[in-house]
């Protein structure tokens, strides 16, 4: 079960993650990745800091560009590397939508059962690119 | 400024942090993460998919890699340390930054490389070294430098199973003498 390499194609697209980013979805990121910052959990605290609200942690998006690449990719999906830039900042009550799309595929001649899959993802909103990176990952022949 | 550019050019090299997983990886930790970013993967949190899977057995979410060092919060005192989480002897690396009135932070770039998935029990520990440090640019933010460090993470044999390398712009908040 789970994807397998051969299946894949370049300009492939991956089916598109849409998230209204509730409060809770932030502060529930930032806990399971244990980061404390006040401005991911504490509005007053975001507001004396100049931000309009509470806003997503940098391990929520790692997390979440992971879930959307295995969401597409299966569970004997490997992932390789994940590369991002952090763009605008993903404020609590903002929609946020995922979109990838399948940019290379190879295989390496000293690895006769792995295929690899190059990805490059955006998750944008109402203020424009919250993220932007490629991932690569692999996926059994 | 020359001797403000020895400073910062020193600080290349240099280990600024170490980190040690105050738990093994573990189940709990797991689903906790999984049910936040309701991540369905059944390798993360079902022991029979993942057996029947090519991991053999439960995995870590391999960008959870950076979860497992966090440090544990003291939730006391936090207001007064200014939001830190932790509590932290003297100033930091950034101190050479703020002083020269780069106190501006953004991060720009975060890029993991993962060597291998973590099974239920490894203990994580990390290293995090300055990798480079630009020359002062101007952005739209102001007048700034960037600051790339990496974070070698490895298991309780000292193997490597992955990296992170982590690039913020320091910059003088346009309009700040």
């Amino acid at each position: 079960m789970g994807r397998r390499w051969s299946e894949v194609e370049v300009g492939e697209t991956l089916p598109g993650l849409v998230l209204e980013m509730t409060a809770t979805r932030v502060v529930a990121g930032a806990l399971a990745t244990r980061d404390f910052m006040p401005v991911h959990h504490d509005r007053d605290y975001a507001n004396s800091q100049g931000a309009p609200d509470i806003f997503m942690n940098i391990l929520s998006d790692n997390a979440y560009c992971s879930r959307f690449l295995t969401d597409w990719a299966g569970k004997e999906a490997i992932i390789r590397s994940l590369a991002i830039r952090l763009g605008v900042p993903s404020f609590a009550n903002s929609e946020l939508t995922w979109q990838g799309h399948v940019v290379a595929v190879w295989t390496e001649e000293d690895d006769p059962t792995e295929g690899w899959v190059e990805v490059a993802l955006v998750a944008t909103n109402d203020l424009g690119d919250h993220v932007t990176g490629v991932a690569r990952l692999t996926l059994p022949r | 400024m020359e001797d403000f550019d020895g400073q910062i050019q020193a600080l290349v090299g240099r280990e600024v942090g170490t980190g040690e997983a105050p738990d093994p990886v573990n189940q709990p930790m797991i689903r906790h993460w999984a049910a936040a970013f309701e991540d369905g993967n059944p390798v993360y949190v079902d022991e029979a998919a993942a057996a029947a899977s090519r991991h053999g057995a439960i995995v870590a979410p391999p960008l959870m890699l950076q979860t497992w060092t966090m440090a544990t919060p003291k939730i006391t005192g936090m207001a007064e340390r200014g939001g830190s989480p932790v509590e932290t002897d003297g100033p930091g690396f950034m101190a050479v930054f703020e002083e020269a009135g780069f106190t501006g932070t953004l991060a720009v770039n975060s890029e993991f490389e993962i060597d291998r998935y973590l099974h239920l029990g490894e203990i994580v520990t990390s290293s995090t070294t300055i990798e480079a440090v630009s020359e002062q640019k101007q952005t739209r933010l102001g007048a700034g430098h960037f600051l790339t460090w990496v974070t070698e993470y490895v298991d309780q044999d000292g193997e490597p199973v992955g990296r992170q390398r982590f690039r913020i712009l320091k910059f003088r908040p346009e309009g700040v003498a």
